[in-house]
């Protein structure tokens, strides 16, 4: 079937492009980023295109600044190599960059781009956890203008996301750093280089209340237990009011072997899934509890 | 069928071209360009043998859309010698028995070329950890290894892509 390309020059332009595309192939248009999934997912014969809108230079799809409220704003088309390495990355949220160096390898870190990741919305994805975690907002234009949608409400179903046919994801909105933070990424993979449909990942961000040295906050995130990326909110109430230790992981066990479902694949079953996601999900709050101020 | 008009300068070659937006880079460099030193294997990003440099870093060409390189410098392993002079890195692949069947080495050379670009003097650590992305089912990687760690000890002398 014929594929139709256009490359709008401003983001206004993409969402009227889109629209028209969307209309044109009964939804069979695709926005291309980095292209990264959807070159495999092409491969792969699981997509066949009909129009492509390329947004892949798009200014106002591009940069990572410090926004007015003291948080950040990284544009969608970011890549991946760009937030492991920018500075601004580095100073406020390094469990970013801890994640994006878990990306894959250095090849799908330089076309992959953040927006593309969290709107492909695979449950095995990096990015989706950690702006779980973290609490973020993201910014979507349409026809009918801005949206702001809760990260935390953003992931739908297999592959489905919050976003309409006719949005684009314009950028990700990173709340302030708290007093008494900390944050982690951990990962567990059959091979580093690859994320399979094996891959487990946790991503933690917590705040700590010095006078009682309780968890006051929690954020998490996980990857590859379930159809979609996961708000593992119940387990996050485990922690509510806790001190990280035996007890308290124990609870966060107990809780998060009722509140995920990771689907078994040809290496390792449900359960053996489920006790590998509370074995990284215990080390990453203890390496956040740490990053936070906290003592062992 | 929709035709897209795109520039590619290829091992300093510049080349306008009419390819079919579902068409990957890969194909098109083989294909088109008779360039066959860049292999497809996994077709999936996995196992680099399709690694080229554009605009100086590694992609995977086959699942890069070649309209998405449009007016991008393509660097391929047919681009990387001089005058009939091999780099470094491939002197050093050929005397450490760094190739066997020969078919994941472009692509390998080509991320080993971009690392040492970048960072002249990598750890071993720092090698490994830029070609985990890369397969080899003949060398078992230590070969490997040791041909980037011996350019790297040399101070990379013509080590260049340009």
């Amino acid at each position: 079937m014929d594929c139709r390309y256009s490359r709008p020059e401003s983001l206004a332009e993409a969402v009227a492009v889109l629209c028209e595309a969307q209309e044109a192939t009964e939804g069979e248009a695709h926005l291309v980023a980095g292209g990264v999934a959807l070159g495999i997912l092409m491969n792969e014969k699981l997509l066949a295109p009909r129009w492509f809108v390329d947004v892949s230079r798009l200014a106002e799809l591009k940069g990572i600044e410090a926004s007015e409220d003291g948080g950040l704003r990284i544009g969608a088309g970011c890549r991946h190599r760009e937030v492991e390495r920018s500075p601004l990355v580095a100073e406020r949220y390094a469990i970013l960059a801890e994640m994006a160096a878990e990306i894959a390898c250095g090849r799908i870190k330089n076309r992959g781009t953040i927006g593309g990741n969290i709107c492909l919305a695979d449950p095995q994805g990096d990015p989706p956890v950690a702006v779980i975690a973290l609490r973020a907002t993201l910014r979507a234009l349409g026809p009918k203008g801005t949206r702001d949608i809760p990260a935390t409400d953003f992931f739908k179903g297999l592959y489905e996301t919050a976003l309409g046919p006719d949005e684009i994801l314009q950028e990700i909105r990173l709340p302030p750093p708290q007093a008494n933070e900390g944050a982690a990424f951990g990962k567990f993979s059959a091979r580093r280089a690859m994320d399979y449909s094996s891959t487990i990942s946790v991503a933690v961000r917590l705040t700590r209340d010095p006078a009682s040295e309780q968890i006051l906050e929690i954020g998490l995130g996980l990857g590859g237990s379930g159809e979609t990326p996961i708000w593992a909110k119940e387990t996050e109430k485990a922690f509510i009011g806790r001190r990280p230790g035996d007890e308290c992981f124990a609870l966060m066990r107990e809780t998060l072997f009722a509140e995920i479902e990771p689907l078994a694949d040809d290496l390792y079953s449900q359960d053996y899934k489920r006790h590998v996601a509370a074995v990284i999900m215990k080390r990453t709050v203890e390496k956040a509890w740490q990053r936070s101020g906290g003592t062992a | 069928m929709t035709q897209l008009d795109i520039s590619l300068t290829v091992n300093g070659a510049r080349h306008e071209l009419s390819v079919g937006p579902t068409e990957m880079l890969t194909e098109v460099l083989r294909r088109r360009l008779d360039m066959t030193g860049t292999n497809r294997d996994c077709g999936m990003g996995i196992c680099g043998a399709c690694t080229v440099l554009l605009d100086g870093q590694p992609v995977s060409s086959c699942i890069l859309l070649a309209a998405l390189a449009d007016g991008s410098e393509i660097t391929t392993v047919e681009g990387l010698e001089r005058d009939g002079r091999l780099t470094a890195v491939q002197e050093a692949f050929l005397r450490h028995g760094a190739v066997q069947c020969g078919y994941c080495t472009p692509g390998f050379v080509i991320t080993s070329t971009a690392l040492l670009e970048e960072n002249p003097s990598p750890s071993r650590e720092e090698i490994v950890e830029a070609l985990k992305g890369n397969l080899c089912r003949c060398t078992g990687y230590k070969k490997i290894v040791e041909a980037v760690e011996a350019v790297a000890r040399a101070k990379g002398d013509g080590v260049g892509v340009s």
